[in-house]
């Protein structure tokens, strides 16, 4: 069975099979019955229930999906949130089965061998076409395109400018001694990379023991300094906006955040270079809305939504035909080059396999 | 006759307490199991089989950061309970022993701030203690602090964990000793007054011991979530109001999950806590006996 029919395969009701039957064996005796069998294979196309999507806060937003709803009139999706990968991986290992979900593209990997997902089938997302091949590329795994791409940007440096004065275009602002109390980090095993590419490392993504116990002990002595390790973007930028923040570890998304409420912030591409990911649209094993969910992919990946996103959410779209509408942002966000996400630019997020002992390493940076 | 007695007898104990021990053993017992499952890899999150192992239990015993933590926690835990209860009892003692008649209309104003949510009171809290929050607005206005030079401490800072903390557990733990209070035999403070006791004196000898009971109870309604907490220290905590419900939560739900040694650290609590309490519990049984 391939692909596209695996995708397409169904329960048949017991009124379904009935209906098909008849209408085999009484073929030609009776006119309504090509009619009953027609209406029979329709309703086996049809897709029941809502489509379940779990994503991360603020992603269920209309405008990001809106030719969905042009397609499925009135079949609004369900959506859970996720408030990371682990998040994600926990609810699915508790039974929950969304149709859709998002992690990031480091995570494509851990999940296709997970046995939670299954491939797409590009040929059903008409904008499959349109999307960034690199970023196609990264979604694959054992050849099968495992994860869409829908959005991407950085993990890199959001200052104000009012009152920080750098000395270096560095990940070392994040400790910067004269702004104590001031600092935010990001709550997440990843600063470990950072770290490592600030110490100089070649594999910051796959440290050795020895280094990865110098980029913790590079974490640890400089904690002190740090007012925060953010979770909640909302939290970190509720902080930065009240003044009890200059200096953030952050996403594009928040530089634009703070613009819009008038304070003086930059964004700072390290020269170490940022960190960059890609959101990953990835479908749920035996998924009984396989259409909807190609459906809702693709509305994801059409010029409509992807330029919507660039314009609201100041983060790229993985479709190359969009563009913001704002010059500022094209600019300082590197939206118009595909190549702005990976090396040696930027140091895309990827497939860990030590991610373990990152984790309990960062967990200890945070205990300690 | 006495036999349809004695079984009569025999069905309603049963009868009275199995629904609430079914309900223990299903929502209490079987789940600290499957943790304690989780804590040696008989259960894993992760689909390859693992041989089962201690090592969670060896790795975190012999871990100085995650006993630090857990002791930091205890720290600000027992300030929080210390002063919770040294705050409530003033006021408990007020409302049982001070002759108001209006006692249960003030205990019902005591016990108010529970109608509103949990988060809610928590978060108003970074209204007045961030740089441009009331008390740093306060200062700017007064001219003590320049508004670049706002008291920082005052928010994401262990100051912050363990002052929400008092607000939010203060009238709850006002309950006990209230009842524990309301209680007491009154005789016996007019006999310590026949007897010349001072207010004070009968205070110390007479109410004090007979409340204990009730100090007792509202420190541990305190303590046992507080060492747990994790709601508020990641609201207004900050890096140093980090505390060890935090890391047991983080390590079921962040980064990449290691469930293993959450079980770990969350056993490792429900250990000590019941250790505890069983040291309070047998502490006022034995006062009670000694009263008897």
């Amino acid at each position: 069975m391939g692909e596209g029919e695996e995708l397409m395969e169904r329960r048949f009701s017991r009124e379904d099979l009935l209906k098909l039957a008849a209408a085999a064996g009484g073929a030609g005796l009776l006119a309504g019955r090509a009619g009953a069998a027609d209406a029979a294979l329709a309703r086996l196309a049809k897709e029941s229930g809502r489509l379940q999507v779990m994503d991360w806060a603020g992603y269920e937003v209309k405008s990001l999906w809106a030719p969905y709803l042009k397609k499925y009139p009135g079949e609004k999706p369900k959506f859970t949130f996720m408030t990371n990968e682990a998040n994600a991986f926990a609810k699915l290992r508790a039974g929950f089965k969304p149709d859709v979900f998002r992690p990031y593209v480091g995570y494509v990997r851990d999940f296709a061998e997970s046995g939670f997902v299954q491939p797409w089938n590009p040929k059903l997302i008409s904008n499959f076409k349109n999307l960034n091949p690199i970023m196609v590329k990264a979604g694959q795994y054992n050849g099968k395109q495992y994860g869409i791409p829908s959005d991407w940007g950085f993990d890199a440096i959001l200052y104000r400018t009012d009152k920080v004065r750098p000395t270096a275009k560095s990940w070392s602002l994040l400790f910067d001694k004269r702004y104590s109390g001031k600092i935010a980090w990001y709550d997440d095993l990843n600063q470990l990379v950072w770290a490592g590419y600030y110490l100089g490392f070649k594999q910051p993504y796959n440290q050795t023991d020895d280094e990865l116990k110098r980029s913790q002990k590079l974490l640890i002595s400089k904690k002190k300094l740090v007012r925060m390790f953010w979770s909640s973007e909302t939290d970190m930028q509720n902080a930065f906006a009240a003044g009890d923040l200059w200096i953030a570890y952050a996403w594009p998304a928040d530089w634009v955040a703070m613009k819009a409420k008038g304070l003086k912030v930059a964004y700072m591409h390290p020269r170490e270079g940022p960190l960059s990911w890609i959101g990953m649209f990835m479908l749920g094993k035996g998924t009984p809305r396989p259409q909807h969910a190609h459906a809702y992919a693709d509305a994801w990946s059409s010029l409509q939504s992807s330029s919507w996103l660039e314009n609201n959410y100041g983060y790229g779209a993985a479709n190359i035909k969009a563009r913001p509408t704002s010059s500022d942002l094209l600019k300082v966000l590197k939206l118009t080059d595909p190549n702005a996400v990976r090396e040696p630019k930027a140091h895309i997020d990827r497939y860990m396999p030590r991610r373990a002992v990152y984790a309990r390493l960062w967990q200890e940076v945070k205990a300690s | 006759m006495a036999g349809r007695r004695r079984k009569r007898l025999d069905l309603t104990t049963p009868g009275l307490l199995g629904l609430p021990l079914a309900w223990l053993v299903a929502f209490f017992l079987v789940p600290i199991g499957i943790v304690g499952a989780y804590s040696i890899d008989v259960f894993s999150i992760y689909p390859a089989k693992h041989p089962v192992t201690f090592a969670g239990w060896d790795d975190f015993l012999h871990s100085a950061i995650y006993l630090k933590l857990f002791w930091k926690s205890v720290r600000m835990s027992l300030i929080v309970s210390v002063l919770v209860v040294l705050l409530a009892y003033p006021v408990a003692y007020y409302l049982a022993l001070g002759g108001t008649k209006r006692k249960y209309v003030l205990l019902l104003i005591l016990i108010a701030p529970f109608l509103t949510s949990y988060l809610l009171r928590v978060l108003a809290w970074k209204v007045i203690l961030g740089s441009n929050g009331v008390v740093n607005s306060f200062l700017y206005w007064l001219g003590v602090r320049a508004h670049d030079d706002p008291v920082s401490q005052l928010l994401y800072s262990r100051f912050a964990v363990m002052l929400v903390l008092v607000y939010v557990w203060l009238p709850f733990v006002a309950l006990p000793i209230f009842v524990s209070l309301e209680t007491l035999d009154r005789r016996l403070l007019e006999a310590a007054a026949d007897l010349y006791a001072s207010r004070w004196q009968a205070f110390r000898r007479v109410t004090l011991p007979l409340s204990l009971p009730g100090v007792v109870a509202a420190f541990l309604f305190v303590f046992i979530p507080t060492v747990g907490e994790f709601v508020t220290p990641s609201l207004v905590g900050g890096t140093s109001g980090y505390m060890y419900g935090n890391q047991i939560s983080d390590l079921f739900g962040t980064g990449f999950p290691d469930w293993r040694t959450g079980s770990v650290l969350a056993l490792f609590l429900l250990g000590v806590v019941a250790v505890l309490t069983g040291v309070f519990s047998r502490f006022l049984g034995m006062r009670q006996a000694g009263a008897r």
